[in-house]
């Protein structure tokens, strides 16, 4: 019966998309096209093959994720379509690879259930490093796999297959792998980390040796920041990590002392890094710095305050004078079409999501699964406040996009994985 | 474990309420002072670039239309290929200064049907056509642009109408200005040249500003005594050289000083042809305020006109008038508070042409969609009987004499036979107002005409309705009929 209802959530969110493909349509001139009906072909092809999968493969996990997150990806395409139809084209390839790999995700732990991920936590460590230093392959050597160096970051590897070019952020990958590691590494250290706390006051610090994980985080972070220039990674990362391992041992002290440890680092950063310093100017002054770094900013509060309580409509707003609309400002870009209607409604998804992710995480009985649930979460939710966060000036840009709804193959795949693990570790803890 | 985790997870819905804070912080608190930014380009590039429809004249003259940027081709811009000649009856659509005339009145059906309001949304889903709606304006371009070059560097307006359908065949009022200039970036600039410019370029003077209307106001005078039987055009008046205002010191006295006729008496067939002040003083209190505001409001006044925009009531004041002899003196050769438009006095000189019977003026004829075929059309509306027909019919004689030998003589167009009225009403410093009213040919009329000329120092201090108005009159007659 739940599985009905999530069926025709699906079905309902991929008609939504199809719906705005043909509004965006309307409004520049158009009417029903073959874009409004290969939407939704597409949309119901890659989350028709999830849900077989889960079918297939995870057969008791919880209904109430997929549909907020077809409507996310709804949404988000609507944005992406209007603001750069041909980018669309490739996000709905990009959509469907990302599903075909959601789905292979859930085949490959139907076998050995997610507890081999705790298992092979140490290889996939391997491999996450791995992928992160992908893109500082040298770009001009022959062989078929070169990495790309975009803005200033090395973020980017070329896969040159002779008939096409695929590009991919391997981090984005990466990013799940740290987290799979983490609940892994702490699960197995969790006692240890726990115990033997010095008290001072109210709060519990932990020993020193305790600290050493903390700290080759927080070095991690900083190689990512300096190597790769990657800001949004270097803070997803660590403040993932300290989530987690605050989540698994209870101790307040590593909050405090993460939290130091971030602002020192911040601190340093807008102090050492131009790039860092030019977000920093423009989060606290975009409009004295209208003409350079404030601009987008800028633009991205002119578009929320414009599209007010509803919006000028799909294809009817003017999104595209925010510089990188369809990556980091999608948000903006929503608020300004679709008004404070669309931008609640997109939080409240998100909210829904993450609330699942946690209930999910609440009722897992082995820790690994418990822990992993919570990190996927946190990292969702860490980006999704990140993002949003700088588009509302709350924290300075750091580069994170939207999950599920930003332009981006490579983002779209690994939020894609982190849905699957979550339905997964939902069908493992089912009563 | 599930303690920590939940305290994180309340921590991630506080974050996440104060994003919805945030949000509301600037969709809603902050939403108008961010939308209306100097630097916020929006609001102006969203009213710019949509596509508006047609404006045609019958003829097919094209007065508005959108045609592709050249720079951005998903967007349009308008343009008025007539410039001045149609700027206050088509008014302009402009994305800094608002919009004017029939650009404005008509905005409904003149946008693009692309917005997504619930009913653009249906008719999208169906299939419809979504370009917008057009309308055809009822003027001939001949005579239109002949209105405005005939008024030359004077200021003031001509209305022209068809008498039996009430449609505008010319509506321009002088000086005029290009509404193109209107439509760029610097349109908040240019528009404020033009409203700092003395002579008004803005200002339609012929339906949106009230005149005394003058001599002219004694067709509606002796319509109403010939209505009521209480003058026939052989029935003598005393002929003074000033006539004393009952109750008061003040004195009315005609335009050469001169009595109207031999100074014994005058009668009304006389007095109108020679636009004797005297005489339709002493007529105007015989007849009273009462008598001369149930014509007067037949003929349009003291009511809102149902005309493509809003335009102010012309005035004649029954209740103020019936208690004070002096006034209603004065008032009678259309002074003291009397109030029109030039387009209320060309419906007073229509309704004489049609048989008695005032009709609502119309500048549109039908609005069509893309496809050419119509959506709305517009009706002949009656707004009534006036006066008798033949009250009409004598007054187009008195009409008519005033053309052929009265102070209206220059209005006279050869092989043709012109009915007219001239007035020369108070201005503002020494500067008379000319104005005709008249119409061509009394056989079978086809115009009825109001010309203004407001008085300034161009049309000088001596200027007359018989002077000044009546020659472009003449003009427009000859125009129109040589069609």
């Amino acid at each position: 019966m739940e599985r009905r209802a999530e069926a025709i959530t699906t079905a309902a969110a991929a008609l939504l998309a199809a719906f705005a493909v043909s509004l965006v349509n309307f409004a520049n001139g158009g009417s029903v096209d073959a874009q409004t009906g290969l939407t939704f072909l597409v949309f119901l092809l890659a989350f028709g093959t999830i849900f077989v999968a889960v079918r297939a493969f995870a057969p008791r996990a919880t209904p109430l994720l997929i549909p907020p997150v077809v409507a996310l990806v709804a949404i988000g395409f609507l944005e992406i379509y209007r603001l750069a139809p041909e980018r669309a084209g490739l996000q709905r390839w990009w959509l469907l690879i990302a599903a075909a790999t959601a789905a292979l995700t859930l085949m490959l732990l139907a076998r050995g259930t997610t507890s081999i991920l705790r298992r092979y936590r140490n290889l996939i460590l391997l491999l996450s490093i791995g992928l992160m230093l992908l893109p500082n392959l040298p770009g001009d050597w022959g062989l078929p796999l070169r990495g790309l160096e975009v803005n200033g970051s090395r973020l980017w590897i070329v896969l040159d297959l002779r008939f096409t070019e695929m590009q991919f952020q391997p981090a984005e990958l990466a990013k799940l792998g740290m987290v799979i590691f983490f609940a892994g590494y702490l699960a197995d250290h969790q006692r240890a980390l726990r115990e033997a706390h010095r008290r001072i006051g109210p709060i519990r610090l932990p020993e020193p040796r305790q600290l050493i994980p903390l700290m080759l985080a927080w070095g991690g972070s900083i190689v990512i920041l300096i190597w790769q220039r990657d800001l949004g990674a270097s803070v997803l990362l660590f403040a993932g990590f300290v989530l987690l391992l605050y989540a698994a041992t209870g101790a307040t002290g590593y909050l405090v002392a993460g939290g130091l440890m971030t602002l020192t680092g911040a601190a340093a950063a807008a102090y050492l890094f131009d790039h860092v310093q030019r977000r920093v100017i423009a989060w606290l002054a975009p409009f004295e710095h209208y003409q350079d770094e404030g601009f987008q900013i800028a633009q991205g509060l002119f578009a929320l305050g414009t599209g007010s309580l509803t919006g000028a409509g799909p294809g009817l707003g003017r999104p595209d004078l925010i510089p990188n609309a369809s990556t980091d400002f999608i948000f903006a870009a929503v608020g300004e079409e679709l008004g404070l209607a669309g931008t609640v409604a997109v939080l409240a998804l998100f909210a829904l999501v993450m609330a699942v992710g946690f209930g999910i995480s609440f009722r897992s009985r082995d820790t690994f699964r418990k822990l992993l649930a919570a990190g996927l979460t946190f990292a969702l939710a860490v980006q999704v406040f990140l993002i949003v966060g700088g588009v509302l000036r709350f924290v300075p840009l750091t580069g994170i996009t939207l999950p599920f709804m930003s332009y981006g193959g490579s983002a779209l795949v690994g939020n894609m994985v982190l849905l699957a693990l979550l339905l997964r570790i939902s069908h493992e803890e089912a009563t | 474990m599930n303690g920590p985790i939940r305290r994180v997870a309340i921590g991630v819905f506080v974050c996440m309420s104060l994003l919805l804070a945030g949000v509301t912080w600037y969709q809603v608190v902050r939403a108008d002072e961010l939308r209306d930014d100097q630097r916020n380009p929006r609001p102006l590039l969203l009213e710019r670039g949509k596509e508006r429809g047609l404006i045609v004249t019958a003829d097919g003259t094209i007065l508005a239309r959108s045609i592709e940027d050249p720079e951005d081709p998903r967007s349009f811009v308008r343009e008025y290929p007539e410039g001045p000649y149609f700027a206050h009856l088509v008014g302009y659509s402009s994305f800094l200064v608002g919009s004017s005339g029939l650009e404005g009145a008509y905005a409904p059906d003149l946008r693009s049907r692309r917005d997504l309001t619930i009913s653009d949304l249906v008719a999208a889903l169906l299939g419809r056509d979504l370009r917008p709606n057009s309308i055809e304006v009822t003027t001939d371009t001949d005579l239109q642009r002949a209105a405005l070059d005939a008024l030359g560097s004077n200021r003031g307006a001509v209305v022209a109408l068809d008498p039996a359908t009430g449609a505008v065949l010319a509506s321009v009022s002088s000086p005029s200005f290009d509404p193109s200039l209107l439509l760029g970036n610097d349109a908040a600039e240019q528009f404020d040249i033009l409203l700092d410019d003395p002579t008004r370029p803005l200002l339609d003077r012929g339906t949106r500003e009230i005149y005394p209307p003058g001599s002219t106001f004694k067709t509606v005078v002796a319509a109403a005594a010939l209505d009521t039987g209480t003058a026939e055009p052989g029935t003598t008046f005393e002929d003074p050289v000033e006539f004393q205002l009952p109750g008061s010191n003040a004195t009315i006295s005609n335009a050469n000083g001169r009595p109207c006729n031999d100074g014994q008496t005058a009668t009304l067939f006389e007095a109108f042809v020679r636009s004797c002040n005297t005489i339709f003083a002493d007529l105007s209190i015989q007849l009273g305020a009462v008598d001369i505001g149930i014509t007067a409001d037949a003929l349009g006044f003291n009511q809102d006109i149902d005309y493509e925009w809003e335009i102010p009531q012309a005035v004649w004041n029954t209740e103020e008038l019936a208690q004070d002899a002096a006034a209603l003196g004065q008032s009678g050769i259309g002074e003291r508070d009397v109030r029109a438009t030039p387009l209320h006095m060309a419906m007073v000189a229509a309704a004489v042409a049609n048989d008695g019977v005032a009709v609502t003026p119309h500048a549109v004829s039908r609005v069509f969609d893309p496809d050419g075929s119509t959506a709305e059309e517009s009706e002949v509306s009656e707004l009534g009987r006036a006066m008798s027909s033949e009250t009409a019919v004598i007054l187009t004689q008195m009409m008519e004499r005033v053309v052929t030998e009265g102070t209206g003589r220059a209005a006279a167009v050869p092989g043709v036979r012109v009915a007219g009225k001239t007035g020369t009403s108070t201005g503002s410093e020494d500067f008379p107002n000319p104005w005709f009213i008249g119409f061509a040919p009394v056989d079978d009329p086809t115009i009825a005409i109001a010309v203004l000329i407001e008085g300034s120092e161009t049309s000088g201090e001596s200027a007359s309705g018989g002077s000044v108005a009546a020659p472009i009159a003449s003009r427009l007659f000859e125009v129109w009929l040589s069609d």
